[in-house]
């Protein structure tokens, strides 16, 4: 037996957080957008000098690809984790390749940009 | 006692030294043994009961060289209720559950395979967002029961991979078979079963299915049917899911919204996440395993506060109906992810 009266209160109230998210996103001053361009967009991780390979010539574009990956792929779960420190790094890969069943060749891209 | 902590430290030894030798030559990623997981505590209150549930899921995990790696959690749950449910102290007693024990090998891109004691991938929520530092709401979608067996893991072989991957998506799969257990600790039910989905990274968009069967007692079918969604542009996280058992149907429907970027004091609800959660059942067959009798309703809605990505608090109302009664349910608590190295490795 459904019981609709929950189901139709509820279904408004997932209308309204959608909602909320699309006013949120209009009212949105140009400065937070940048900042915010995914939706669990978080900081580069603290980890090695990831920040300086991510801004420079073919680091930075492998770098740019591996934050990719970690920014698509973390949050299918959780939040990113802000910091990894380098000499886990292999490790905890290892253990979200299995997890999240990543390629190969993404495992290493995402090794480079966190411990590069 | 003592056989058993050096055979421990000599694994744990033989494994640093493997993995070091094993270093990858292209970055700097160290390979050594790391103790993760997640700890908390939830304050719950269901239908006027209060339960107190403090919880820490240690994960251990053992690299041996870049291929190999050794994975097992252990959860340990306390419970405690008033001793007349809403009168008298408070009494209770600390659950200890061996979630995974498991041998990973890391073979190629279309085959990875695991052997013990493994997470049941039937669904999302499983093998992926329950813990406690990764639940958006800290009760489980009704329908969780659904696959899951006596122990949420199987005992067998489990093959994962991705055997097709392109600039726009991949697809990826897992299957196992799991043995008949009913040694305590590492019970798990005679299943066989495979999950697929296609994730669309561009758009953050994955799309899959679960089936399982019961090679025991009615040898009944599970399936399930997911969606998972980040809109790119947008701080939104939806999942839906709907199950189907011998016992029951239904399905979840979950939003999680960061206010990052509200139009107002921003530098206090950027930290602020609202998860809003929709659920319906009913049972076939009177439901059991898990599952409620009668059919049931249940609407959750919750705030949660980010200090850091792993230190956060909690808090949620929901709402349940069914013939049985309706009932209210809140929680409140705190929940901490930890990643520790367990041996001093160089920082290179």
């Amino acid at each position: 037996m459904i019981h609709r009266r929950p189901a139709i209160l509820a279904g408004s109230l997932v209308a309204c957080g959608l909602a909320v998210a699309g006013g949120l996103k209009l009212y949105a001053s140009p400065s937070s957008q940048q900042q915010n361009t995914s939706a669990q967009s978080q900081p580069a991780p603290k980890s090695g000098n990831s920040e300086k390979s991510g801004k420079s010539g073919h680091a930075g574009k492998t770098a740019k690809t591996g934050e990719q990956i970690f920014q698509q792929n973390c949050s299918r779960c959780h939040q990113a984790p802000m910091s990894i420190p380098p000499r886990i790094t292999g490790t905890v890969i290892m253990h979200m390749r299995v997890r999240a069943r990543l390629t190969g060749e993404e495992q290493q891209l995402l090794l480079k940009y966190l411990a590069p | 006692m003592m056989l058993w902590r050096a055979s421990g430290l000599l694994l744990l030894g033989a494994g640093v030294l493997y993995a070091q030798s094993a270093d990858p030559p292209q970055n700097n990623a160290g390979y050594v043994p790391v103790l993760s997981g997640g700890m908390g505590y939830v304050h719950n209150v269901n239908g006027g009961v209060t339960s107190l549930e403090p919880q820490i899921d240690p994960i251990l995990l053992l690299p041996l060289g870049s291929h190999f790696l050794i994975e097992s959690r252990v959860d340990f749950t306390g419970y405690y209720q008033r001793q007349n449910l809403t009168s008298g102290p408070y009494t209770g007693t600390v659950y200890q559950t061996l979630e995974f024990a498991q041998l990973d090998w890391l073979a190629s891109t279309p085959v990875m395979a695991t052997v013990g004691m493994y997470l049941l991938p039937f669904g999302m929520y499983n093998e992926r967002l329950d813990p406690i530092w990764i639940r958006n709401l800290q009760d489980p979608p009704i329908t969780a029961a659904i696959g899951n067996g006596s122990s949420g893991a199987g005992d067998g072989i489990m093959l994962r991979g991705v055997p097709y991957q392109n600039s726009s998506f991949s697809i990826q799969y897992s299957s196992y078979f799991s043995a008949l257990s009913t040694i305590s600790k590492i019970q798990a039910s005679r299943t066989a079963g495979g999950d697929t989905s296609i994730f669309f990274g561009n758009h953050r968009l994955e799309i899959g299915t679960s089936y399982q069967r019961y090679l025991q007692g009615r040898q009944t079918n599970n399936v399930a049917s997911y969606l998972s969604w980040q809109p790119p542009r947008t701080p939104l996280d939806v999942k839906f899911e709907y199950d189907r058992s011998y016992n029951g149907q239904g399905y979840w429907l979950e939003n999680a919204l960061w206010l990052r970027q509200s139009p107002f004091l921003q530098n206090i609800f950027q930290r602020f996440q609202f998860v809003t959660r929709m659920q319906q059942f009913d049972p076939f067959h009177g439901g059991g395993n898990g599952l409620p009798s009668v059919g049931t309703n249940r609407f959750d809605a919750g705030l949660n506060y980010y200090f850091k990505d792993d230190l956060r608090l909690i808090s949620s109302y929901g709402r349940q109906f069914s013939s049985k009664g309706n009932e209210n349910v809140w929680n409140a608590g705190i929940t901490y992810r930890f990643l520790l190295p367990l041996w001093p490795g160089r920082n290179k």
